[in-house]
């Protein structure tokens, strides 16, 4: 498989200031990439760079293999774009806009686009200048998949839209998995990326610190070890682990030992009560960030 | 896309035509009660008592104002150039700039177009109505002389002609200005500010050979609407100059937008 988004070691100052300092990535066709960290971690500046609002300080960019041109339309054509923050032009109707997005492009794009429109249940006849921030993200979704995308650059997708679009966006975006589009995911909303992405990259401070598979991170990391035991003294010393937190009786360390481990460990050791819980991404986002 | 950008700026476009006409409609309907023989000699009495220099700075020195059309030499059109310069400088510091005020750019700039060609789009959409609102103009003030009073055509339409002289300049002007500023809501006050600085300085260099040289300072002066009534003739340096900076500050524009950040 080709990859369709390769960085290399992208920067980009604003002046003095950092907005990102070393993003390096590589997404394969037919991916969905959850890009994920805290705010102002440089996701935005990333894909604003990817999209060629601004320009970069150092570093290479390669969309579908070639090196990136803002100017190159064929790359343009194939990638479909939501921004985290929905802007449109306040005059316009929905269904102007949607008209005015089709002059751009040379194929008929109003089968997909009416296929959106119910599937999102927008009216068409609303002005942008009257929509809540949730319809107003729900055009912005319709504007980034209706001319039919190989390449989807989604900044926060689910921001001010309610729990069933949520649902219903992560269908159409399965759906488009399927089909062979590729995604870029940025959010904040870890159990999202969870379900839906295939790789997660973490950026902080401007740098990627960490990529994965989703089955290696939900698998792989560390669990949480909740022990209560009269003997808690000695198993702190013999596990040596990071304890978080204490209550009455119970205890809860972070745990990055096997199973196996764990049990051998604690065989000695009069035991009350043992629980060892699966971490979710949010506390694993935590972990990295915090 | 042309079809957007021209509904997005007939809003302006309609009330700097509406006010134009309305000032002068206004004029050509109560000059034949006011300007009576009385109220002349009256006018002619108040107007010797006003310096040389300023009769020179609205050319009333160089045109009576007994008639409607004399009005319209000096006064009429001294507001005529001010209001174009006023209409030239929005439309050019705004076109492109405002994309990225209301920060929709981040959606153009997502479309396969290139930025050069939204650029070419929105000075197409810029210089037609900059042209239309001349003409319109220019056709509604012929009509309304030839009911009101004699004039010399030829002179009519040469004068016609001054503010495309000074409004293409203004309007490349101030689109090479947004070019080079963020994202700053001060930049259309400093863009208007800029007219009246212009509009004082070639006013002041009409006063005294002394500080005649402002005239060099002042994109006013392409207008060359003293020459016009004077001569009836443009001063071709005028129509070159005129020519040439709108095409250097567009051709910056282009080479400039280019490049800029735009969020």
């Amino acid at each position: 498989m080709s990859s369709v988004i390769e960085l290399k070691h992208l920067k980009k100052y604003y002046g003095e200031s950092r907005g990102i300092e070393d993003v390096s990535l590589s997404i394969e066709e037919g991916t969905i990439y959850g890009f994920i960290g805290p705010n102002g971690a440089g996701k935005s500046t990333t894909i604003r760079t990817m999209m060629g609002l601004i320009n970069k300080t150092d570093g290479e960019i390669f969309l579908f293999g070639k090196p990136f041109d803002k100017d190159d339309l064929e790359i343009k054509e194939k990638t479909g774009y939501l921004p985290s923050e929905v802007n449109l032009y306040a005059d316009l109707t929905i269904k102007e806009i949607f008209d005015y997005h089709e002059e751009f492009y040379k194929k008929d794009l109003k089968p997909r686009r009416n296929e959106l429109v119910q599937l999102l249940k927008i009216d068409e006849s609303k002005k942008i200048n009257d929509l809540s921030l949730g319809n107003l993200k729900k055009v912005g979704i319709v504007l980034a998949l209706m001319h039919s995308p190989k390449l989807l650059i989604l900044d926060e997708p689910t921001s001010g839209l309610d729990p069933i679009m949520q649902i219903t966006l992560h269908d159409i975006l399965l759906k488009e998995k399927q089909k062979g589009t590729t995604i870029l995911y940025s959010s904040h909303i870890l159990n999202e990326i969870s379900n839906l992405c295939d790789i997660v990259g973490f950026i902080k401070d401007g740098q990627m610190i960490k990529e994965d598979t989703m089955d290696n991170i939900k698998k792989n990391y560390f669990t949480y070890l909740k022990i209560s035991s009269k003997d808690i003294e000695k198993i702190k010393e013999e596990l040596g682990l990071k304890v978080i937190k204490e209550d009455d009786n119970t205890t809860t360390f972070i745990n990055n030992l096997d199973p196996n481990t764990v049990i051998n460990k604690l065989a000695k050791y009069n035991i009350d009560n043992l629980l060892i819980e699966e971490v979710s991404l949010e506390d694993l986002f935590i972990n990295y960030y915090m | 896309m042309i079809k957007k950008e021209l509904k997005s700026n007939i809003k302006s476009f309609i009330i700097c035509l509406v006010l134009l006409i309305s000032v002068f409609l206004l004029v050509y309907l109560i000059y034949p009660f006011v300007i009576t023989d009385e109220n002349m000699a009256t006018m002619n009495e108040l107007l010797q008592a006003f310096p040389e220099e300023v009769l020179k700075a609205f050319n009333m020195d160089l045109a009576s104002i007994d008639t409607a059309y004399g009005w319209l030499k000096s006064e009429g059109f001294m507001f005529v150039l001010l209001g174009i310069g006023i209409f030239s400088s929005i439309l050019g510091i705004n076109i492109v700039f405002k994309e990225e005020q209301d920060k929709t750019i981040e959606y153009l700039a997502s479309l396969p177009i290139k930025r050069s060609k939204i650029m070419t789009k929105k000075i197409f959409v810029s210089v037609f109505y900059i042209i239309s609102l001349i003409w319109i103009f220019t056709l509604f003030n012929f009509i309304a002389l030839l009911i009101s009073c004699e004039f010399n055509q030829k002179e009519f339409f040469l004068l016609s002609l001054s503010p495309l002289l000074i409004g293409l300049p203004f309007f490349f002007f101030n689109l090479f200005i947004s070019t080079l500023v963020k994202r700053d809501k001060k930049v259309l006050g400093l863009s208007l500010g800029l007219v009246f600085i212009f509009y004082i300085v070639s006013m002041l260099s009409e006063i005294s050979d002394k500080v005649e040289f402002l005239k060099y300072f002042s994109l006013y002066t392409l207008a060359d609407t003293r020459n016009i009534i004077a001569n009836c003739e443009i001063n071709i340096w005028c129509i070159l100059i005129s020519i040439i900076s709108s095409v250097i500050f567009a051709s910056l524009s282009y080479i400039f937008y280019n490049k800029k950040e735009l969020l």
